[in-house]
Formats: structure tokens, C-alpha cells, sequence
């Protein structure tokens, strides 16, 4: 009970910083709201037993996109003119339309945690959990599946965030021998 | 988000329209006591709990992702407490493009010695034959090369982005720029 109180809490501040971060009309403003919504799916995640999901958005959602946001920002002009920003019509209906199709889409997933789920019963997962630690040596299974199972997938993860990077040289030229 | 400007406020339009603020406008680089003191006492931690979350990634949550973006951190603080650009000249472009590219190394190298030691790419388990634990020790390794990866990328990033396209070139406008 308490614990569905606190996560109420938390849906809560995830709803707030992101109508701050879309409404507010100053850009850092909008900036810290939404690093402050990206705090909240943290924590989110940490209540859903989800730790290293949880560690990722901490570190990348809520750490280094704020950076990264704030850096691009700082070469931009900045609005200081009003506090809100204006709703237009057709944003407004946009939103409507979203959040119509995502509220009758999110009713059919199962509830949290309920028995039956793939994920609690599937053969899939019952082999990974049950098999992990003798056939990699490792105890968290999460890394066991990352690198163990699906390493060729991590791979394929790694040399995304590798071509990204050398993208980012040859876009913004800074490399002459890239 | 600038067009709208435009229409709501006609007077600034000049100041409005254009897409980057030139360098001297720019609000300086200010040195704070505080934030440089608390940054230094703070760093080493943040860089040791950064390694902790990369190499302990096979015994609780985290990983080399996680591992290597907390690594990253530690630059980043640098960066907004001593400047950018000198920090940026200590790690030159070629120094994180090194680091990327050892941990890709390491990632592939992890992986094509699935080979030597047994029959199938990245088949981590074959290492057991290696050495005892070699499975999860190879696994940290693999960790160890995401981290590397990550953390260049994102400190290459931040310093692109924070020293500046200027140096290279004003920034126009859009269509305005002279071909390459």
C-alpha cells in the first residue's frame, strides 16, 4: 500500500515536470523540468525492480542529455519574454489525439506484476533465469542475457555508439584525418 | 520555437532570427570557488563509482552503459568547473578516438577469440576451458570495452559541442553557408 502511495507520488511528479517542460516558456526552464521528469521515470524504475534500467535513465536521461541540452542552448538565443508558451490549436489537437490512442492502447497490456504474463511464465525467461549462472558464471542475469546470450546484439549496440561518434567528428569537422 | 518568437515579438526580430549566438555574446565562463572545490573533492568519487558500476556489472546492477556514462560525468564536471576548452586541450580528439576504438577492440577481440577457444563467435562460456571464472571474467572484459566506448563518445560529444563549431567557422544561417 505504501509502497503503490509512493509510486503515485513519483506518476505524479513525472506528470507535472513534463507539463512544465512542455508549457514553460523559458528553455532552461523547460531543460530542468524535463531532467527532472527524467529523474522521476528513474525512480520509477528503481520502484519496479528494474535497477539497471533505472541506472541507465539516471545517468543518460536525467545526466548527460541535460548536459548536452544546456550546451546546445547556451550557442542559442534564449526567450525571456513570458512565462508560458502558447498552446496553438492544432498542438493541442495533436495531443489530444496521442493521448486518446495511448490510453486505449495501455488498458490492453497487463497489469503490472500480473501472473500469466509472458514475462513470469514464459519458457524463455524461466531458461535464463534458471540457467545463467552455470552456463556464464555471472549473477546478474540481466548482464548474463546482455553480454552472454545477445552479446551479438550488444555488439551490434556498440559499434552504433561507435559509428555515432565518428559521425559526430566528420559532421562537426573537427577531424581532419576521420 | 524562434518562429514563434518572431511573431510575437516583431521589435527583436534581428535578434531572433538568427540560429546561434556569436561568442562574445555568449555569457563568459565564470570560475566559482565553490563549484571548483566541491568538483575536485567530488571527481575522484564519481570516476571510482563510475568504474565500480562497469566492473561490477556482472555481480549487481549496472554495466558497461551505465558504467562508462558515470565516467563521463567526471568530465563533464570538470568541464563546467575549470572550462571547457581547457580541459578540452588536455583530452585532444585523438586521445578519445583511441579510447573508443580500444574498446571496440577489446569487445571484438573478446569475440573473435570465441574462435581460439572454441568454435563460435562470442561464445563466452568457452573461455571456462581458458582459466576458472573465464566466462564472467571474459563478460567484465566485454563491459570494460562497452565503458571505453560510451565514456569517449560522450566526453567527444560534450567537448564538441561545449568548445564550439566557432572555431572552425561562424555559424549562418541556414542556406547561407558556403559550399564544402
Amino acid at each position: 500500500m505504501s509502497s503503490s502511495l509512493l509510486v503515485a507520488a513519483v506518476l505524479l511528479f513525472m506528470l507535472g515536470s513534463a507539463l512544465a517542460a512542455a508549457v514553460l516558456r523559458d528553455v532552461v526552464g523547460s531543460i530542468v523540468a524535463f531532467a527532472g521528469y527524467s529523474f522521476g521515470v528513474a525512480v520509477l524504475w528503481a520502484f519496479l525492480r528494474a535497477p539497471d534500467v533505472a541506472l541507465t535513465e539516471a545517468a543518460v536521461g536525467a545526466g548527460i542529455t541535460t548536459v548536452l541540452f544546456l550546451l546546445t542552448i547556451a550557442r542559442t538565443t534564449v526567450s525571456r519574454s513570458e512565462r508560458f508558451e502558447g498552446i496553438s490549436l492544432r498542438s493541442a489537437l495533436a495531443v489530444v489525439a496521442i493521448v486518446v490512442t495511448v490510453g486505449a492502447t495501455v488498458p490492453a497490456l497487463p497489469p503490472v506484476g500480473a501472473a500469466g504474463t509472458p514475462v513470469l511464465d514464459g519458457e524463455v525467461s524461466q531458461y535464463y533465469l534458471d540457467n545463467a549462472y552455470d552456463q556464464t558464471g555471472v549473477t546478474n542475469v540481466v548482464t548474463a542475457v546482455l553480454v552472454g546470450y545477445r552479446g551479438f546484439d550488444t555488439l551490434g549496440e556498440a559499434a552504433v555508439v561507435f559509428a555515432a561518434g565518428v559521425a559526430m567528428l566528420l559532421v562537426l569537422r573537427r577531424e581532419e584525418f576521420l | 520555437m524562434s518562429e514563434r518568437d518572431r511573431g510575437t515579438e516583431p521589435a527583436e526580430e534581428g535578434e531572433e532570427g538568427r540560429l546561434s549566438r556569436p561568442a562574445a555574446e555568449r555569457p563568459p565562463y565564470v570560475e566559482s570557488t565553490i563549484i571548483m572545490t566541491t568538483v575536485r573533492v567530488i571527481a575522484p568519487f564519481v570516476l571510482t563509482l563510475g568504474a565500480f558500476v562497469m566492473l561490477h556489472g556482472a555481480s549487481s546492477a549496472g554495466g558497461g552503459f551505465q558504467g562508462g556514462v558515470i565516467a563521463a560525468t567526471t568530465v563533464v564536471m570538470l568541464g563546467f568547473a575549470f572550462g571547457i576548452e581547457p580541459i578540452a586541450a588536455h583530452l585532444r580528439n585523438e586521445h578519445l578516438a583511441l579510447l573508443v576504438l580500444a574498446g571496440l577492440g577489446t569487445f571484438l577481440s573478446i569475440g573473435l577469440g570465441g574462435y581460439l577457444v572454441g568454435e563460435n563467435f562470442l561464445q563466452v562460456s568457452e573461455y571456462e576451458t581458458l582459466l576458472h571464472h573465464g566466462s564472467k571474467y571474459s563478460i567484465e572484459l566485454v563491459e570494460v570495452g562497452i565503458g571505453l566506448v560510451v565514456s569517449g563518445v560522450i566526453t567527444g560529444l560534450f567537448f564538441l559541442l561545449g568548445t564550439g563549431l566557432d572555431t572552425a567557422r561562424d555559424a549562418t544561417e541556414p542556406g547561407t553557408e558556403e559550399d564544402r
